[in-house]
């Protein structure tokens, strides 16, 4: 029995082995293609090049009337300096699918069991089951930053399912400040492309803010070898905090804000 | 010792029509930049009180000569570490007592910081977009 048991493990061990002999080699560190200041999707940035932030400057998913006219106020308020990121704070992570359009670097780590997505910017780290297990029931499900993925493999590409995501409850997809519903889902294909890019192609739905199907496509080249990841600790020397009217105050060496014009409200 | 350098008459104040090619690229960092008058470039000579290697921000703390011959500390604020440090920084790139040349976008209101540009070393190299 003991025999039998110690065979049963060692050909799991094989069939892991196995697999993950097949899977691609994404090892070391990228960085994304797609910069344009952060924002989330480039192919409909306008104006052409324009920054995630700056004033005008928006993309076109397919926004459902009243999501339009969410983002359009939310427009505004990026037109008056005072974007709602909650990154900018310190406190929390970027959350899916945002952490695609991150700056810094990027690490994939692929095992046959698991896929770990780590953003150095955060840091984030997005986790991808591919041992053959579902989302879980909805009773199990509450919304999260990188929402629930699982996802399986097809030849060398992935293919992952990202539900339970907070949505406009934490995050936004980018400065441009840009959100989705807590409804959405998110259909991710990832596979390196024939230049060596690792190229990201999203699906994504959501019955509340979208109209019909949202697609975007992200890539990440990888840097040099021997390139290093470091660590990234956003309240170790904060001095941009945020007053509650969304300003973003400038501190100085002493911790004292030197800013000449400070919002009444705050 | 500190060596401080009269450098109001060096002090000049470029407006630039074209700006993003010289502007501090803050927009990828982890706050807002509107601070910063990007349509502005201040070029200044300074002497480095301290450089603060940390995140989320290095930040450059240089003494710099007012107008009226006075001494302020200005506080001028660069990407992260480790995407400097990518870039050829290093946590030593700026050593306290340094006279140096620096370009940086004030803040819009006037307050005494910036968004870092580049800056040229004694010895003519330099760090930034110089």
């Amino acid at each position: 029995m003991i025999a039998f048991c110690i065979g049963q493990i060692y050909a799991g061990q094989l069939a892991l082995a196995a697999d993950a002999a097949m899977l691609p080699d994404w090892s070391g560190v990228w960085e994304r293609v797609e910069g344009n200041g952060g924002i989330f999707d480039p192919s409909t940035v306008e104006p052409v090049d324009g920054r995630a932030g700056s004033p005008g400057v928006r993309q076109y998913p397919p926004l459902t009337e009243a999501w339009e006219t969410k983002y359009q106020a939310m427009l505004e308020v990026v037109a008056q300096g005072r974007v709602p990121d909650p990154i900018s704070i310190c406190g929390t992570p970027a959350g899916f699918p945002r952490l695609l359009a991150l700056p810094d670097v990027y690490e994939f780590i692929v095992r046959p069991e698991q896929t770990w997505i780590i953003t150095e910017n955060g840091p984030n780290i997005m986790r991808i089951y591919t041992d053959g297990r579902e989302h879980p029931p909805e009773s199990e499900l509450w919304p999260t930053f990188t929402g629930d993925s699982v996802g399986r493999w097809d030849g060398q590409a992935l293919t992952f399912s990202t539900v339970s995501m907070l949505g406009e409850n934490g995050t936004v997809l980018d400065r441009s400040g840009l959100v989705l519903s807590d409804k959405a889902s998110i259909t991710t294909r990832m596979f390196k492309t024939e230049d060596g890019l690792l190229r990201a192609e999203l699906t994504i739905k959501d019955p509340i803010a979208l109209s019909e199907p949202w697609h975007v496509v992200r890539h990440f080249r990888k840097t040099p070898d021997g390139t290093r990841a470091f660590d990234y600790a956003c309240a170790e020397n904060n001095r941009n905090p945020i007053t509650p009217s969304g300003q973003t105050l400038t501190l100085d060496a002493e911790g004292n804000t030197i800013d000449i014009e400070i919002d009444q409200d705050n | 010792m500190t060596h401080l350098i009269d450098i109001a008459k060096l002090k000049t104040v470029l407006f630039l029509s074209v700006v993003f090619l010289f502007s501090a690229d803050i927009s990828t960092a982890h706050h807002s930049s509107v601070m910063f008058d990007k349509a502005t470039i201040v070029a200044v000579t300074a002497t480095v009180k301290e450089f603060q290697w940390t995140n989320p921000h290095v930040w450059i703390q240089v003494i710099i000569k007012n107008d009226d011959d006075e001494m302020e500390e200005w506080s001028i604020e660069g990407l992260g570490p480790n995407s400097l440090f990518r870039k050829g920084w290093r946590p030593n790139s700026f050593i306290p007592g340094d006279v140096i040349e620096i370009k940086f976008n004030p803040m819009r209101d006037g307050s005494r910081a910036g968004g870092f540009i580049g800056a040229r070393f004694a010895d003519g190299s330099t760090i930034g977009n110089w």
